[in-house]
């Protein structure tokens, strides 16, 4: 019973005093505190204003009407009272329109042709052509949902105006005209707004990304240092990885706590992004994502062997980690080898978990597969840096061992020189 | 000694570093190969097919069968059943699928009775691509269900198909995709972030190679080398890395525009004068960065924030015009901008010179930004007075 009691008494003293070693490590050194601070408080803002608005409003098109008629000017009018598009220019001929849209004063043409109206008139099918700037897939969107919503209306009218001719009474042409409806139901982000993509996906990221380049720029000078952390005290006799793990974990994750607060919860209401979900299970999300992190960024930084490295070689990953959330191109999608690798990383899983719950309002319950893959990191992750620490551990000891008998056996051979 | 001398005797010292440190060939051609690779087999599709459509058919006749066939047909979706509304919405909020559409009660009978039953679409919104195109996969199939109807009763008062068509569909639209006729995702991303990978690695080693002269002390030796002249220095520095970064920016473009046949209405040389200028104007931000803050750790560290910002403001996602005022100044002061701008020019409407002068006009102005700080640099390479740790 006593020897439990003591050695939990050495394990917490020694744990603390990694702990508190740690935590000095980190504040003593100006570039980490720019990546963990700086980075984590300027970013979510910064994204927040870049894409506050999130949709492209009156975007700027040109009209070329050669049909001149009462039916393609109100098409031509439809067109100016979307929110997508705004009739920037009436050109004469294509080859103006075309010019402005190489100039870039507009993004898209739509065109009338002169027998527009006369085909309408005479029942006949009646054409129009669009040209997308396709620099952005949003000209493209903007242009393509404004003409088409444009484009159902007037149909709609047209329909109606027929049938009337023709007898219907409203009742009926109305029918005809739409034998079944639609409604559509866009919850969560109703116009589409890039912003709510981005952003949920973003936040998540600089979590992950500034604290494993925070911990592996620490490691990193350590090593360049010839001072490890997972060099053992003697005393501990080889044991004791739990502890320094553990210890150091605790550091990040303590400083990681107010952090992780700050950017998924406290700087998306500062931006007035949607939050649909109870802070509580926002935090306990973050609490998995978190300790995901800790363990994570350990394991990969036993990579980094110089301090400035991990920039020059891992920052792309930080877009990368952002296309495997599937955030932009569907994970339904994605090819098998992308998939299992997306498996790797943290982001992965939190990220559709934050965006299920904190945009769609999913509760806690319904992100257990994400919960548990989580946890299923965690405890992969954490085998993994001790398994690491242990390994590090032994090599540095086998060095300075030898160094010491080699040194030892020069001294011997000096000795029986002189 | 003369200045060719001087530059020959740093670029041989450059050259000998790089082969001795295998960090830069890994962080250049190393991280450009794994970004290629990434991309092009991500995006392998093109544009996505067979999303996870839901269908909650609470009718279950022959036509509301039928109508979930079609929606199998679209090359975009392919249909999960549910049989409740609460089961499919939980599939949507854990992103299991990416819509869903309640076929009502009655379906078919309403239809029949003119009754005009309404069919009720969810769409995800959570997801960029996958959201967008199933709302457009299913509005389509509503409005061809609405003209499947009307052409049966048309086609029972004798009228002929010509007649028909031109009565459900009185207007029909043609979509032109200028520069990307396809509406293939992968080439517009790819196209985007493909030199956005490039600026940001240009940056990045050249602000290491140069940073690290002062974290291992190695400054005077160099500059000896350099015979005193810091212009020498910096440029026998910067040859190797140019011809580098250049060489894998046109290689990349080759592999996408030729090879896997990206469409591309202008000409290549073009852009390969424009790959050489961003890679210059990213090394001339690369030198004012370390210059400014002659700090390996801080300047790599600022490099890296500046870096990931330049993907966003580029504005390839999120167009520019749609940023508040504020940023859309910004956005000038990255490389990959003007790039961008240059690339939209050439690539999607092949507007020759004229087009794009004053995009590579701007690329060449951030040559302007090293001379600002090369004095400072040189008295820290002299110096050594700037914290190494």
């Amino acid at each position: 019973m006593k020897r439990i009691a003591r050695y939990l008494e050495h394990w917490i003293h020694d744990w603390y005093r990694i702990f508190v070693r740690e935590l000095k490590h980190i504040f003593s050194d100006s570039g980490v505190l720019v990546i963990f601070f700086l980075a984590c408080l300027v970013y979510p803002v910064l994204y927040g204003l870049i894409y506050s608005k999130g949709t492209l409003d009156n975007m700027p098109v040109a009209v070329v009407d050669m049909s001149g008629s009462h039916a393609s000017r109100k098409f031509v009018r439809g067109l100016d009272a979307t929110r997508e598009l705004e009739i920037r220019y009436s050109c004469r001929d294509m080859s103006e329109a075309g010019r402005l849209m190489r100039d870039r004063k507009v993004n898209g043409i739509v065109l009338i042709p002169s027998d527009y109206g006369e085909d309408l008139a005479s029942s006949r099918q009646a054409g129009i052509s669009l040209y997308a700037d396709m620099s952005s897939f949003i000209y493209y969107k903007n242009l393509t949902t404004g003409v088409n919503m444009v484009m159902l209306d007037e149909m709609h009218d047209i329909q109606r105006e027929r049938l009337t001719a023709s007898g219907y009474d409203s009742r009926l042409a109305e029918q005809f005209i739409s034998p079944i409806r639609y409604e559509d139901n866009m919850p969560y982000n109703r116009a589409l707004s890039y912003s709510v993509f981005f952003m949920s996906a973003i936040l998540l990221i600089i979590i992950q990304q500034t604290m494993f380049f925070g911990i592996s720029m620490l490691s990193g000078t350590m090593r360049e240092e010839h001072r490890s952390f997972a060099v053992l005290p003697d005393s501990l006799k080889g044991r004791g990885i739990s502890r320094t793990v553990l210890g150091r974990g605790a550091a990040y994750w303590l400083i990681y706590a107010a952090i992780s607060i700050y950017v998924a919860i406290l700087a998306p209401r500062m931006t007035g992004m949607p939050q649909n979900c109870p802070t509580g299970d926002i935090l306990v999300l973050l609490a998995f994502f978190v300790s995901a992190c800790v363990v994570f960024s350990f394991t990969f930084s036993t990579l980094i062997r110089h301090r400035e490295t991990v920039f020059v070689i891992f920052l792309l990953m930080s877009v990368v980690c952002l296309f495997l959330t599937g955030f932009s191109w569907p994970e339904h999608s994605f090819p098998a080898f992308w998939k299992y690798f997306s498996w790797l990383f943290p982001s992965t899983f939190a990220v559709r978990a934050f965006m299920n719950m904190n945009t769609a309002g999913a509760g806690l319950a319904m992100a257990e597969p994400q919960l548990t893959a989580l946890t299923i990191q965690i405890i992969v992750y954490y085998i993994l840096s001790c398994i690491a620490a242990a390994v590090e551990n032994r090599i540095l000891k086998k060095d300075t061992d030898t160094q010491y008998s080699t040194l030892s056996g020069f001294a011997a051979h000096s000795r029986n020189a002189v | 000694m003369n200045t060719p001398g001087k530059i020959k005797a740093v670029l041989r010292r450059e050259l000998r570093l790089m082969r001795q440190r295998p960090v830069y060939l890994i962080a250049s051609v190393g991280v450009m190969a794994f970004c290629m690779i990434f991309f092009l087999t991500l995006l392998r599709d093109r544009i996505p097919h067979d999303l996870p459509i839901g269908v909650v058919d609470l009718d279950g006749t022959s036509l509301s069968r039928n109508l979930v066939r079609q929606m199998d047909a679209t090359r975009i979706g392919r249909t999960v059943s549910f049989t409740s509304y609460t089961q499919a919405r939980q599939a949507m909020q854990t992103g299991k699928i990416s819509a869903f559409c309640i076929i009502p009660e009655h379906f078919y009978d309403d239809v029949l009775a003119f009754r005009q039953p309404v069919l009720t679409f969810y769409v995800n919104t959570l997801y960029f691509v996958g959201g967008a195109l199933s709302y457009k996969d299913l509005l389509t199939l509503a409005n061809l269900s609405s003209g499947a109807v009307q052409r049966e009763l048309l086609r029972a008062r004798g009228m002929d198909e010509q007649s028909i068509m031109a009565q459900i569909q009185p207007i029909v639209t043609e979509a032109h995709n200028i520069g990307n006729p396809a509406a293939d995702y992968r080439a517009f991303l790819c196209g985007a972030l493909i030199p956005g990978v490039l600026e940001t690695i240009t940056i990045l080693v050249t602000v290491y190679a140069l940073g690290s002269e002062l974290k291992y002390g190695t400054s005077r030796h160099l500059l000896e080398k350099a015979g005193g002249s810091m212009s020498a220095a910096v440029a026998g520095k910067l040859i190797p890395y140019t011809v580098l970064f250049t060489s894998l920016g046109i290689i990349s473009t080759v592999i996408m525009y030729v090879f896997m046949g990206f469409p591309f209405a202008g000409s290549l040389w073009h852009m390969f004068a424009g790959i050489f200028a961003m890679v210059l104007a990213s090394e001339a931000v690369a030198v004012f960065i370390i210059g400014t803050l002659p700090v390996l750790r801080l300047a790599i560290s600022i490099s890296a924030l500046y870096s990931m910002l330049a993907f966003s403001l580029t504005g390839f996602s999120l167009p520019v015009e749609a940023m508040p005022s504020c940023f859309q100044g910004l956005a000038a002061a990255f490389p990959l901008r003007h790039y961008y701008l240059m690339y939209a020019s050439e690539g999607i409407f092949d507007a020759g010179f004229g087009g794009w002068y004053m995009h590579l006009a701007s690329m060449l102005l951030f040559l302007f930004l090293p001379a600002t700080v090369l004095k400072r640099l040189h008295g820290a390479y002299m110096n050594l007075n700037f914290p190494r740790k």
